[in-house]
């Protein structure tokens, strides 16, 4: 790889290295170029027993007469030494790399990476180079890689420099750099070198030079560096002391509990440690004298009063150490500051942190509300597939679906058969989706036909009934599929996530959904306002009894939004089955939702139940912010929400008008 | 029927319960005849041909159509579908849970520390059982609704109180707003999901997802078996049942009945008439919560166990299918179809019917009961929509 | 005679529509009064505002001597003050007897509580019988009210009126599809009932507002057209206009 090394970088490389060697190695310098088959087998014979004994002291030397040479496979050859994978050959002190094939040894010629010889492990001496001298070959070997020309090597090298930061690679990345020409590169070295000078580097100046740079960067290793540089440790001094660098006083019975200070100080041995309650009932325990405990009875002993009074006799007996009251710890604690002192001793550093620090948490507030507003996004789209077919077949037909689940459900399961007999995932979702949607469509259908026509007056129970029917196709599911979760997995270009930085990432399959309800949104829109159906689907929603004299046929109205509300079920079935589970059960985890989705939205109206999906997605996000461990805590305080909603806006956040409104 | 033009019509009709109502004397000597047989036929107090969890399945059973008459007075009569009566049948359970779990955890920590050489202090006796009843969900503190779980008298109060003003605030919320029909039912949905997600948390002092267990051991009655106890319950279910029927027959006999079956028939008319329907319905509402925590009061010590599981929306709706397979509008209806439906229902499910054979399918209950249960229901609703208290009412009729 | 309610300056909007505006009207006790007016004048929802079951955008409703706001009281606190209605639809609850109809509609007590406990007294079951009998139902009063005819629900939702014992009684279409028989009868029950209470009828049969003979008010999208004696308005040129159609 060094062959193909740019000019302006290899000359740096030596400029630097020179520098850096130079006071050692300065006699090996000028060593003819020889027009070898072994170039670097030449080169490093020159420095023989430097390469087979290493230490701090003669690295360098090693390292210029190689880069001087510039021969191909030096920086393979210095990987192999770090990693012990170079050893001598007694007879003649050629160096090779060595490759162990139970118990032998190949002998692999370093120059054109040719078998040599097998060997046994005995007859070749292996190179052990020790810590301090394979860090001088990294810091060389990052070198090498800061300058390749190749810019996904130097981001490989910049990555693995930012996972093990070190002191040593400041120079390097210094000089990297400044010969540095994509921008893009050059702003993250620029990073790395602030993160190391934060942490590495002794001068004040250049420090907060360094944490200045840090500031705002949301990335961990940023965070850590300044959380790092703001480590503090509790203590304690009789007056405070001047050299410390404090981050704040502690006052006991305030910002600090009165019996943890004093703890601090008896655990110091400053003063007697304080009894318990456990304590003074074993040290009671342990001074029973025929049934009594300093005169006191036993029996009596069942409250703390009495036992205090009892231990106190033991204590003026001289059996037990003395209680430790209120008052005497306050005025222990009193004696004494109690402080939190940074580990970083200046106090110009640990301020610009904090700045620093105060301005990425600014930024990461922003783009954790940003994060935020995705989730909410993405599950308010799931929550609008969920509940616009029941939108729909509530607000044309006043009828509450109950098997609205189970019809996603469905949908869910049409998508895994699929998926069993079409092994190609893209063409199986692609297969999946008209087909749910016609499954479902068709036993919508059914169910119209079969019961809720017959309900059309009796809405409470039709309620009932398509809750009938969503435990039988439960419990049907059950028979068929087992009880055990199905997999319904997403095609490969699905699987992703899009992340913008540390903090915000959405998965791919979310986009997808998103897309898919803004589809659904735009067609339901389209069917409703442009077409003869839409046009008879809003005057049978609004007045059906005129509707009905205007020669519109309710029945096949009916038939068909309860089609359509049940077929979109299953299309947000499969959609549903790749974002979570298909289980028999999936259907009502969601019902519930939806309800309150149509509900909290307004009846008959799809910018309604948008705007309601839209409301229950922010809103259970947004409780999640406050209280992020607890989901379930959420969902009820969102449910409350709910509730109290109702009671302000009874008809929804779209609420038809007048009489319209049928009341 | 009534003879016309005669005097006797302007006679006032001081006309006692049971005279109008003839079921209601048929139905508790019925329900005495049960008790009587079931206390005879008992492991505990009588020849022992029933188990002792037999015996216990019935008195469950007796609770359950305790909770299903109020679900009839309510719905069948009020015309309010609610779907969240088995919250209230719940929050009596823990009610009363709260007291079995902490006094018997109380007595069995005494009993251990009974033979320490210092007595145990108060603290150390609550912290002791703290400990034992709140270490599966992490907690070593307290939580303050336990403040009186020792008390017996304060939790039985808890019993009518926490259901009685959950469905206070609830409903009038509610009702206030003229939240009515299915808009109503999934609102009472939501109550009973938030409340079930409530208990599911750890954090909220109930235990969460372990609720609340070994509530069969009855404090100051340890020495007691289970055989006995298990007759003790049921006489005390089938009381509870009984003043509960005659209750709520009272109730709905009269001119208030009158007025809530007029509410359910036409809510717009009855206010024009000047009665306030939001009181009403208030006053139903609250009432039959309060009676649904007794019944799950005196379920769960039966039962052994309670947990979020039990108040989930689901319990609420197979409720609604009990009293609509039993009959609306009328009480024995109601508890025809509890009874029924549970009965089969742990019967079926349980294993105990045999399956049937298709051939080369094996027709398994345990797979089936519920796609049958489900679609009959569905016929229930689309042709006997009386249910099988319609049946009776059809024979009456046919007789004279 | 002094006046009982006086609606003044009422207009209501349903979506961009109309239905009252700037409504005055006024009646005193005792009266008899006929409002008469072609579909969608107004009729039934000046009703509805009376009663407290719309709320008109601007306007007042006074009510009694006292001038009490109507707006501000609900439906049932209207209807316990002294208005009873009875709607176009007879609306009787047809799952319970004829006697219990009556009793529910009888002035007592109408909080829960005092519900749960009454008794029908003597002079309860008096009251029902006399009222029974004076719309002609005496002899079915333990008959299912849905089993009643058409016409008979009608008087029965009358009697319920008249149990109400209200100072004013507003009737929508009291002789919708009556035997002419009956309408008689409806006639005769009006006007005994406006004796003593103000009545107010919605009718479209001009017959039978003759026979009621009364002043009659003239609704046209949603205001008063013309007022007077039912002879005096039909010779008004503007209301031949309205209902013959320009």
């Amino acid at each position: 790889m060094l062959r193909r090394l740019r000019r302006v970088p290899l000359c740096a490389c030596l400029i630097f290295l020179g520098l850096f060697v130079a006071p050692i190695a300065a006699p090996t310098a000028a060593h003819a170029q020889s027009t070898s088959d072994t170039p670097l087998q030449d080169v490093l014979q020159t420095v023989q027993a430097q390469v087979a004994s290493p230490s701090r002291g003669t690295v360098p030397d090693v390292l210029s007469a190689l880069l001087e040479r510039d021969a191909p496979g030096t920086v393979e050859f210095l990987r192999a030494w770090q990693d012990r994978g170079i050893v001598e050959r007694p007879e003649d002190g050629l160096f090779f790399v060595a490759h162990e094939t139970g118990g032998m040894v190949e002998l692999i010629d370093i120059d054109t990476g040719a078998v040599v010889e097998q060997v046994s492990t005995r007859d070749v001496n292996q190179i052990r180079p020790n810590a301090g001298v394979r860090r001088e070959i990294n810091a060389a070997l990052v070198q090498f890689e800061l300058m390749n020309p190749d810019p996904a090597r130097r981001i490989a090298a910049l990555e693995s420099a930012t996972r093990s930061p070190d002191p040593e690679q400041i120079p390097a990345l210094e000089l990297a750099l400044d010969a540095e020409t994509d921008a893009r590169i050059a702003a993250r070295m620029e990073r790395l070198l602030d993160l190391l000078n934060a942490r590495f580097t002794t001068d004040t100046a250049t420090r907060v030079d360094a944490i200045d740079g840090l500031r705002g960067d949301i990335s961990t290793e940023a965070r850590r560096v300044l959380n790092q540089l703001l480590q503090t440790r509790s203590d304690f001094a009789q007056t405070l002391p001047d050299d410390a660098n404090i981050a704040r006083i502690r006052t006991p019975g305030q910002d600090m509990d009165l019996h943890a200070a004093y703890r601090v100080l008896s655990d110091a041995g400053l003063f007697p440690p304080r009894p318990g309650r456990n304590a003074i009932r074993d040290a009671l325990r342990a001074n029973v004298v025929d049934g009594a405990v300093g005169g006191i009875p036993v029996h009596q002993l069942d409250t703390d009063e009495a036992r205090r009074t009892a231990y106190r006799a033991l204590q003026d007996a001289g059996t037990v150490p003395p209680l430790v009251t209120q008052a005497d710890m306050e005025a222990a604690v009193a004696q004494y500051v109690f402080f939190d002192a940074y580990l970083e001793p200046d106090a110009t550093v640990t301020d610009a942190a904090s700045t620093a620090l105060d301005s990425t948490r600014t930024r990461i507030g922003a783009f954790q509300a940003l994060s935020l507003s995705l989730d909410a996004l993405s599950l308010a789209s799931i929550f609008f597939l969920a509940a616009i077919g029941l939108a729909i077949t509530f607000g044309v037909m006043r009828v509450i679906n109950m098997a609205h689940g189970e019809f996603i459900m469905m949908g869910a399961y049409t998508g895994y058969v699929v998926q069993t007999l079409i092994p190609d995932y893209t063409v199986s979702l692609v297969v999946a989706l008209p087909l749910a949607f016609g499954v479902t469509f068709a036993a919508g259908v059914a169910m119209e036909r079969l019961v809720i026509r017959h309900l059309y007056t009796r809405p409470l129970e039709t309620l009932l009934a398509t809750f009938g029917i969503s435990i039988a196709l439960q419990q049907l599911a059950k028979n068929i599929f087992g009880t055990q979760a199905r997999p319904l997995t997403a095609p490969d270009w699905l699987a992703g996530s899009l992340a913008l930085n540390d903090i915000v990432s959405i998965s791919t399959l979310r986009v997808g959904i998103f897309f898919m309800a803004l589809a659904f949104l735009l067609l339901l829109l389209f069917i409703l306002n442009r077409t003869r159906l839409g046009l008879e689907v809003r005057a049978v929603t609004q007045n059906p009894g005129m509707a009905a004299s205007m020669g519109i046929n309710p029945d096949r109205i009916n038939m068909l939004t309860f089609g359509l509300g049940s077929g979109i079920a299953g299309v947000a079935g499969v959609a549903i089955g790749m974002y979570a589970q298909v289980t028999s059960e999936m259907g009502a985890n969601y019902i519930v939702q939806s309800f309150m989705t149509v509900v909290v939205g307004g009846v008959g109206s799809v910018f309604g139940t948008l705007a309601g999906a839209g409301l229950i997605g922010a809103l259970q996000k947004g409780i999640e912010w406050f209280n992020p461990t607890n989901t379930l805590a959420a969902q009820t305080y969102m449910v409350l929400f709910i509730i109290l909603f109702i009671q302000f806006r009874p008809k929804g956040i779209v609420a038809l008008k007048g009489r319209a409104a049928g009341d | 029927m009534v003879s016309t033009n005669q005097p006797d019509t302007a006679r006032p009709a001081r006309r006692s319960l049971l005279h109008t109502n003839p079921s209601v004397l048929w139905f508790m000597g019925l329900l005495g005849l049960f008790t009587l047989g079931v206390s005879i036929l008992s492991e505990g107090m009588g020849i022992g041909v029933l188990s002792t969890s037999m015996v216990k399945i019935l008195g469950m059973t007796l609770c359950l159509c305790l909770i299903a008459i109020c679900m009839d007075v309510v719905w069948g009569y009020c015309g309010i579908l609610s779907l969240g009566h088995f919250a209230f049948f719940g929050l009596g359970g823990y009610a009363i849970g709260m007291w079995l779990m902490y006094a018997r955890t109380e007595i069995v920590i005494r009993d251990s520390l009974a033979g320490a050489t210092i007595p145990p202090t108060e603290l150390e006796v609550t912290d002791a059982v703290t400990a034992q009843i709140f270490g599966v969900v992490g907690s070593s503190e307290l939580p303050l609704i336990w403040s009186f779980a020792g008390s017996l008298p304060i939790q039985l109060a808890m019993v009518v109180l926490v259901p009685g003003l959950l469905a206070l605030v609830f409903g009038w919320l509610a009702f206030r707003s003229r939240v009515t029909g299915v808009y109503l039912s999934i609102l009472t949905q939501a109550m009973t999901l938030a409340l079930s997600l409530y208990l599911f948390q750890n954090d909220t002092g109930l235990r969460g997802n372990n609720g609340l267990s070994g509530l069969q051991n009855i404090p100051g009655a340890l020495h007691v078996p289970q055989s006995v106890l298990s007759v003790w319950f049921f006489w005390a279910s089938a009381f509870a049942l009984g003043a509960g029927y005659l209750l709520f027959a009272w109730v709905v006999s009269g001119k208030f009945g009158s007025v809530i079956k007029a509410i359910r028939d036409n809510e717009t008319r009855v206010r024009f008439l000047g009665y306030n329907v939001e009181g009403y319905k208030l006053f139903v509402f609250t009432l039959t919560a309060v009676v649904s925590g007794i019944a799950g009061a005196l379920y769960y010590p039966q039962a052994g166990i309670i947990n979020p599981a039990e108040i989930a929306p689901i319990a609420s709706i197979y409720l609604a299918v009990w009293v609509a397979i039993g009959g609306r509008g009328r009480l024995y209806g109601a508890v025809i179809g509890a009874a029924t439906v549970s009965l089969m229902s742990s019967w079926l499910t349980g294993g105990g019917a045999p399956n049937i054979n298709f051939g080369s399918y094996r027709f398994l209950w345990t797979d089936w009961w519920l796609v049958v249960l489900g679609l009959g229901f569905v016929a229930v609703t689309l042709f006997f929509p009386k249910g099988i208290g319609g049946l009776f009412d059809y024979l009456v009729r046919k007789k004279p | 005679m002094t006046t009982l309610l006086e609606v003044s300056g009422v207009s209501v909007t349903f979506d961009g529509f109309r239905a009252i505006n700037n409504l005055s009207i006024a009646i005193s006790e005792p009266e008899l009064r006929a409002v008469i007016g072609p579909n969608g004048a107004g009729k039934t929802t000046f009703m509805d505002i009376v009663t407290g079951k719309t709320r008109p955008d601007s306007g007042s409703v006074r009510w009694g001597e006292r001038q009490v706001d109507l707006l501000k009281l609900s439906e049932s606190q209207i209807a316990k003050a002294g208005v009873g209605r009875k709607f176009q639809k007879p609306t009787v609850f047809e799952e319970q007897s004829v006697r219990d109809n009556l009793a529910m509609a009888l002035a007592n007590k109408r909080g829960p509580l005092s519900v749960l406990v009454w008794h029908m007294t003597t002079s309860d079951s008096a009251r029902i019988l006399e009222l029974a009998t004076e719309i002609g139902l005496q002899d079915r009063l333990d008959h299912r009210a849905g089993d009643l005819s058409h016409g008979q629900k009608q008087w029965l939702e009358i009697g319920m009126l008249l149990a109400q014992d209200p100072r004013l009684l507003l009737v929508d279409e009291p002789a919708a599809g009556m035997t002419p028989g009956e309408r008689e009868h409806t006639t005769d029950l009006l006007k005994r009932a406006a004796k003593t209470r103000a009545v107010m009828v919605i009718e479209h049969d001009m017959e039978f507002i003759r026979r009621l003979e009364c002043r009659v008010t003239v609704l046209h999208e949603g205001s008063v057209l013309a007022e007077g004696s039912l002879d005096h308005v039909t010779k008004n040129q503007q209301v031949i206009d309205v209902y013959l159609g320009r």
